[in-house]
């Protein structure tokens, strides 16, 4: 082989063995392994045909979370993990630069959300619903973190929250 | 001189090797040097940076010294020089001490590798065979450097790294030593510096674009190995000497080919779609990184020995011009790891908290009830808080499994998948520094193709 071909040989073998090394791994996914990407929180989330307690506490958490965060202008993940312990409240707070007033608002306002959504997905009887926004609306901070941590508690045990009349409401729950 | 030309030939290879490979050598050991010194992510770049740069600033008047001084004496004090600022490296107990240790040792090794390539063509018995073996054991020093660092720095210490240097940079003195005292000083300076004619443009700014891009490819794997797949050194390291093991394929093919030319095109692309390879890794495997590596390894081997060769033909004197290839290729490197570094630093944060943003997603999505959730959220954020902004290890946030078997799949489920979103951010996050070095190596084709075409 003359040395002129054996430099086309090699530059050309070089050029072969990189494209197909790329086109190999752009293939495979390559250019699409990345984390995915979390959904706007101020998009509403479809409930998905919830049945029995324990998916409607689920979804109504996540509709909740979404409305807080989205009233925080933060991710639904960060805001699901600040209100996990008091120390991650603590670090979001600082980071944020939220308090306790507007964090107890947008809590709220999730709360709110959640009920709305429940509502429109037929989980939550609008004979329910009423009574809840209004306690929502009065209760403590704590409290409200608890609802949206523990959904379970105001879904499966409205008679504590609303009282003796919460009995009554309570059947009419699907 | 000629009384034992192998050793010498040898020590000078070995001198060569053992300097260029310093320029990378504490990359896997910089998160010990960070940790045991306390100091900051920028403050610690220094130890590799310091060398670099001084590297680069010195090269050339280390040439002329060794041509004013005598090439053995120079070689020699170089390598003591080198030797005694290792030494001070390894005992450092601040950073600043370390950082001028580095400085003093790139001195040394500046000095010691320009005047090697001076002595080496009445060593080995043709300049073209002493260019030859010049840039052969440089671009292996390169290459094997991270992956020795990383078995030091496991085994024993990442004073180590330094301290080991200092037995090898004597014994390879020693052969040199009879050079020296052979010599007498010759006062050529004046006359040296007429002679000496421009350095080839082309071809060191080649080196310099092929250096940065190789310093992403050494550095930024290792830091994607550790930092992002949370290997240990030791793993890091035996993955990443399948580089050099390339590197000595392509020091194989390049005899074949004269056209120094096309070896330096051919390097470039391969170099180039080794990186581009890496840049689109499609899953978080060790095995994935082996294919792009056999290219980078093939490929530095090629093109740097292709430049230098390039860069030095029909010039002289040797030392000088071998000196400016040294300063374009430390420039290159210095380039490369400042413009990369703060790219890398801010793509990872931010990846970093899309994967923990979409790990969460897969946690309140998932059928487990709120209150598991919330447990695991208090569990994932602690081991956020405590990794301190590396990319953690999941798993022991989702210990002790539950001892019903559904809810026990359902868990691991969810452990993989957030393990497999904090892999993607992890090594998504390389891809824009990866991609930028495939484009500077693409790019150092234009000075290759408008080097003059010489053919040794």
């Amino acid at each position: 082989m003359s040395p002129a071909l054996r430099a086309q040989v090699l530059v050309g073998a070089a050029i072969v063995s990189a494209l197909a090394l790329v086109g190999v791994y752009l293939a495979a996914g390559g250019s699409s392994y990345a984390p995915a990407k979390t959904q706007d929180p101020c998009q509403h989330r479809a409930w998905s045909n919830p049945r029995g307690l324990g998916e409607i506490a689920n979804q109504f958490s996540n509709s909740a979370l979404d409305g807080a965060a989205c009233q925080l202008g933060v991710s639904r993940e960060t805001l699901a993990r600040a209100l996990a312990t008091p120390e991650a409240r603590e670090r979001f707070s600082e980071r944020y630069g939220v308090d306790d007033e507007k964090l107890a608002r947008a809590v709220r306002a999730g709360l709110l959300r959640a009920i709305d959504d429940a509502e429109d997905a037929g989980a939550l009887s609008p004979f329910i619903a009423g009574p809840l926004r209004g306690t929502i609306e009065e209760i403590p901070l704590d409290q409200a973190i608890e609802l949206i941590n523990n959904a379970d508690s105001i879904l499966g045990n409205v008679e504590g929250l609303l009282g003796p009349a919460g009995s009554l409401l309570e059947e009419l729950l699907p | 001189m000629a009384e034992a030309p192998r050793p010498r030939a040898f020590a000078l290879a070995l001198a060569v090797g053992l300097v260029l490979a310093d320029s990378s050598i504490v990359v896997l050991a910089l998160p010990d040097i960070y940790r045991e010194l306390d100091t900051s992510v920028a403050g610690v770049t220094w130890v590799l940076v310091s060398f670099n740069l001084v590297m680069a600033l010195a090269a050339v008047p280390a040439a002329l010294l060794a041509r004013r001084a005598g090439p053995g004496r120079v070689a020699a004090v170089g390598l003591a020089v080198f030797a005694g600022a290792g030494l001070a490296c390894g005992v450092a107990d601040e950073l600043s001490t370390l950082v001028l240790a580095r400085c003093v040792q790139a001195l040394g090794g500046a000095a010691a590798v320009t005047a090697a390539l001076e002595l080496l063509p009445a060593t080995v018995g043709s300049e073209r065979r002493a260019v030859a073996v010049w840039a052969s054991a440089g671009a292996t020093g390169a290459a094997l450097g991270p992956a020795l660092g990383g078995l030091l720095t496991e085994l024993v210490s990442w004073q180590s790294v330094f301290l080991i240097q200092v037995p090898v940079a004597l014994a390879a003195a020693a052969p040199i030593l009879t050079v020296a005292k052979h010599e007498a000083a010759t006062g050529v300076l004046q006359t040296e510096l007429r002679r000496t004619g421009r350095p080839h443009l082309w071809a060191n700014l080649a080196l310099a674009m092929v250096s940065a891009a190789i310093a992403a490819a050494l550095f930024l794997l290792v830091l994607l190995l550790i930092e992002g797949w949370r290997l240990t050194p030791i793993g890091a390291a035996i993955v990443v000497t399948v580089m050099p093991l390339a590197a000595v394929l392509g020091s194989r093919i390049g005899p074949l080919v004269p056209s120094t030319k096309a070896r330096a095109a051919a390097g470039a692309i391969l170099v180039s779609g080794g990186l581009a390879g890496l840049a689109f890794l499609p899953k978080a495997e060790v095995a994935l990184t082996l294919p792009p590596q056999v290219l980078i390894g093939i490929g530095l081997s090629l093109v740097l020995s292709a430049l230098t060769e390039t860069a030095l033909s029909g010039r002289a004197p040797q030392a000088i011009h071998g000196g400016w290839t040294i300063s374009a290729r430390h420039a290159g490197v210095v380039i490369g790891l400042l413009a990369l570094t703060p790219i890398f630093t801010a793509d990872i944060a931010e990846q970093r908290q899309d994967a923990i943003d979409a790990g969460t997603a897969v946690v309140l999505d998932s059928r487990v009830s709120p209150l598991v959730k919330i447990d695991l959220a208090q569990r994932i954020d602690e081991r956020l808080a405590g990794e301190k902004g590396k990319v953690p290890t999941i798993a022991p946030a989702f210990e002790p499994l539950p001892s019903d078997p559904g809810e026990r799949e359902e868990i691991v489920g969810l452990r993989e998948e957030l393990q497999d979103q904090l892999d993607r951010g992890a090594t998504h996050a390389f891809s824009p520094s990866f991609l930028l070095g495939a484009l500077l190596a693409l790019l150092a084709l234009l000075p290759i193709g408008l080097s003059r075409r010489v053919e040794l």
